[in-house]
């Protein structure tokens, strides 16, 4: 049994929700404290190249067709509850051990005309690979339920900590969504993949089962895809026709275990001249997907044919240089690390071409 | 606060919102390696650049300007951390000197160790004990931001060029007049020419009472309690006001000067004898009217008499004030151009006359917008020539542009109220004992009634005081028409 730190959370950790389940928060909490109680009295090297890091996850399929014919979309202006989640994570340093992360969760609803956000962390962890195994079991047992620890394949590399973290958080906001969002629209950054490393089939059938209970319809955005038909990718290969629209894809097919759990199209949903790949739940019925998509247009923004809600997401929980360098300094006056600054080896033997390494 | 950068005797330090810098303020770099420390003064403060300050001040405002509304769920509590590093300052700062084995010396060559530096700030006690701005004389100016007094020596302003200039309403005329009655308080003698009328009552509280100073003013009125009889006056003096007050050109002057000398001889020089004689003079038609008008501009300025009792023995005043020391009020409130001119020539040819006869030991000469009487030819006389005479001048005005650049680049102490017009802060920047970017960057954010006191008296430290009151009757003010309806 993982031991239990006593952890005495500030006044502004309260969940906004008091029914929902926010063991997972609290782990994340806990987690992070301890792990950064394990770094002190090491030098502290700062990250010489900060990024961002995402998750692009697809395998090319077979046999996938785009129809010709787009369905037009028309904008239903009945006032509906739009949903986004988001979660960001970046590395902010390394130890002698291992690395310091942050991450973060957003997540928005546009009701009334009116944009309000909750944003969860940042959370600051030391991940080491003596302690990567503990963080990671202590947290998916948190909240998603042991059955799931069975079927866990190997934990991840250090390096892709980050990553599996900020996913972990990312289900949980989506769970949390699904499960207060009634009658709404719920977007979500990516596809409906699954079966994944990080998206393991049967936790985001939960998530998506629970937003049906709720009668609200999962929307999920990939801001970038790769997949292809006769070699362009489906969102470039746009018909001359008025938007907004949506096609359709057809015969998309993944390898097992990865499973499809929407319906992939392409989403034109303004004059701008870009196109998204959009999932829909599968197990909605096609004319509640189409009624979806047309009040997701008349309720929400958009800018660059991409839904505002789920911008703000992606904008508010994004880390900010600024941000990093608070962290940086938290780290440093809390938990008295000391830093250290190395030479960056890429820019000693390279100058100008020395870029740094960005790992993915 | 941590020293970040070093361009000539400019100083880049990072402040953080707790350490509360501001512009004026003196702070001490000191390097326990090198074991010396550079004084250097916050000239601006500014944000530092903060990388990504303005991606998180555009995700606050990203719908249409309303701040989108929310929750920061923020268990460890990272916000603080946040705003302490965005609000992070970067202060501009001037070296003013290095500060080596308790010495001080104006080098600003050597380079402070940026990881090993103690930045601290530098109380204006402290500095003005290391700088020894101390004396047997001294003068409290007033208050600086750390409730501490400035004091500076009476001695300082002696044999010295001052300034006082700062825009309408920001309390030049105050510090004049505390800078005046404290030399009087030292038994200065202090002359004064009086544009408004403000300084006749310094000899009375607010209230109207007599103060200390009381028997020390001696407020003249030309015309009124202030005349001159023909017999007093020495030729210098009188040709002095016809050349250069009443423009009389070269020739009308030599026979003015032979029909004084013959009314001298003869003991009847008074003003009717005067006039019969230019009336009665045998010359150039041309000439005889140049000396008349002049004779008339002199008769109705009322400022002459040939009566001996009515007359006012400036010599008198001044000689009185040498024992105890003094004030004379020349009102010069009014009276017109021409008249003004007039009695500002007599009295600066008085002065002379009494100092270069050692009758007088030296005068503090407060001129207030002098360019509206003081001919061409005497802003140099002051600066040179009346100096070594034993006149020192303190210039108040508030048209910075009007005080010639000789002056500026001559003065040794100037008194620097608020400006925010750039011409103005230009024109003063050209003083030899200033640098241009302090006084264009504090000058203009000074609040009223505070002045940064630049040169000798502050050992070339500016330092900001705010001017103590005093309690003497103000007649400064100006006339208002709603006055009284508000």
């Amino acid at each position: 049994m993982i031991e239990q730190y006593t952890i005495t959370t500030t006044p502004k950790y309260n969940f906004p929700q008091p029914t929902i389940d926010t063991t997972l928060p609290q782990r994340f909490l806990e987690q992070s404290l301890h792990s950064l109680k394990q770094v002190q009295r090491q030098p502290f090297q700062l990250n010489q190249h900060t990024f961002q890091q995402f998750r692009i996850l697809e395998q090319r399929p077979s046999k996938l067709q785009l129809k010709r014919h787009p369905i037009p979309l028309k904008p239903n202006h009945q006032e509906t509850i739009i949903a986004a989640v988001d979660t960001s994570t970046i590395k902010i340093g390394e130890t002698s051990t291992g690395i310091i992360i942050a991450i973060r969760g957003a997540t928005i609803w546009k009701q009334n005309r009116n944009y309000r956000y909750t944003r969860l962390g940042p959370f600051i962890f030391h991940i080491t690979e003596e302690n990567k195994n503990q963080v990671y079991s202590t947290l998916e047992r948190a909240y998603f339920s042991t059955h799931y620890s069975s079927n866990r394949q190997a934990t991840p590399h250090l390096l892709q900590m980050p990553t599996r973290l900020a996913s972990l958080l990312e289900r949980w906001l989506q769970t949390m969504l699904a499960k207060t969002v009634s009658q709404g629209l719920i977007l979500f950054d990516g596809s409906l993949t699954s079966g994944t490393l990080d998206t393991p089939a049967q936790r985001m059938k939960e998530i998506l089962s629970l937003a049906r209970r709720n009668r609200s319809t999962v929307l999920a955005f990939s801001k970038m895809t790769s997949l292809r038909v006769n070699g362009y990718l489906i969102t470039d290969h746009l018909p001359n026709h008025e938007p907004p629209y949506l096609l359709e894809t057809t015969g998309l097919r993944f390898k097992p275990p990865i499973i499809l759990l929407g319906d992939v199209y392409v989403a034109r949903l303004n004059k701008a001249n870009y196109a998204f790949r959009l999932d829909i739940d599968r197990e909605t019925p096609l004319q509640h997907r189409m009624e979806a998509v047309e009040k997701l247009l008349g309720n929400d923004l958009y800018m660059q044919g991409y839904p505002e809600t789920l911008r703000l997401a992606h904008i508010l929980c994004t880390f900010t240089a600024n941000e990093v360098l608070a962290m940086q300094h938290f780290i440093t006056r809390k938990h008295g690390i000391q830093m250290i600054n190395r030479p960056d080896m890429h820019k000693l033997l390279f100058g100008p071409f020395g870029k740094g390494e960005i790992y993915s | 606060m941590k020293l970040y950068k070093k361009e000539g005797n400019i100083l880049q330090i990072l402040s953080f919102l707790n350490e509360n810098a501001e512009k004026g303020d003196y702070l001490l770099v000191e390097d326990p390696e090198a074991g010396k420390a550079l004084i250097a003064q916050v000239i601006d403060v500014q944000f530092a650049s903060i990388p990504g300050v303005l991606e998180e001040l555009l995700r606050t405002l990203p719908d249409g300007g309303e701040p989108i509304q929310g929750e920061d769920i923020d268990p460890l509590e990272i916000a603080p951390h946040i705003t302490y590093i965005q609000d992070a300052s970067l202060l501009i700062c001037k070296i003013r000197a290095t500060l080596e084995n308790e010495m001080l010396s104006p080098s600003s060559s050597w380079l402070p160790s940026r990881s090993l530096s103690n930045i601290k700030k530098l109380s204006i006690p402290m500095l003005l004990k290391l700088a020894k701005v101390e004396g047997k004389l001294p003068i409290i100016l007033g208050g600086t931001k750390d409730s501490s007094l400035l004091t500076i020596d009476a001695s300082s302003l002696d044999g010295r060029l001052n300034i006082i200039t700062g825009k309408k309403e920001t309390g030049k005329s105050y510090l004049s007049k505390l800078l005046m009655v404290s030399l009087i308080g030292y038994k200065a003698t202090v002359v004064i020419f009086d544009l408004n009328g403000e300084y006749s009552s310094l000899g009375m509280t607010a209230d109207g009472k007599r103060n200390m100073y009381y028997d020390k003013i001696h407020a003249l009125t030309p015309s009124q309690n202030f005349k001159v009889a023909l017999e007093q006056l020495h030729l210098n003096v009188v040709m002095g006001i016809l050349i250069h007050a009443l423009h009389l050109p070269g020739v009308s002057a030599r026979e003015f000067r032979r029909i004084w000398k013959n009314l001298k001889e003869k003991g009847c020089l008074t003003l009717h004898e005067l006039g019969e004689a230019i009336r009665n003079l045998n010359c150039n038609q041309q000439v005889r009217d140049a000396l008349s008008s002049r004779y008339h501009a002199l008769v109705n300025s009322g400022f002459f008499t040939d009566s001996p009792a009515e007359a006012t023995l400036l010599e008198e005043c001044l000689l009185k004030s040498k024992e105890q020391g003094g004030a004379m009020v020349i009102n010069l409130r009014n009276t017109s151009t021409i008249d003004r001119q007039i009695v500002v020539e007599y009295v600066l040819g008085k002065l002379v006359d009494s100092l270069t006869s050692w009758k007088l030991k030296a005068v503090f000469l407060f001129a207030e917008e002098a360019h509206l009487y003081l001919r061409e030819t005497y802003w140099d006389d002051i600066v040179t020539r009346m100096r070594h005479f034993g006149i020192f001048t303190t210039f108040i005005t508030n048209q910075p542009d009007t005080v010639r650049e000789s002056i500026y680049r001559q003065a040794d102490n100037i008194f620097l109220f608020n400006f925010t017009n750039e011409h103005d802060l230009d024109v003063v920047s050209r003083a030899s004992r200033v640098d241009a970017e302090t006084v264009r960057s504090i000058a203009r954010d000074l609040p009223p009634h505070h002045c940064l006191t630049l040169g000798k008296v502050v050992r070339d430290f500016p330092i900001v005081t705010r001017v103590r009151a005093l309690d003497l009757k103000t007649m400064g003010e100006t006339r208002l028409f709603f006055k009284d309806t508000n």
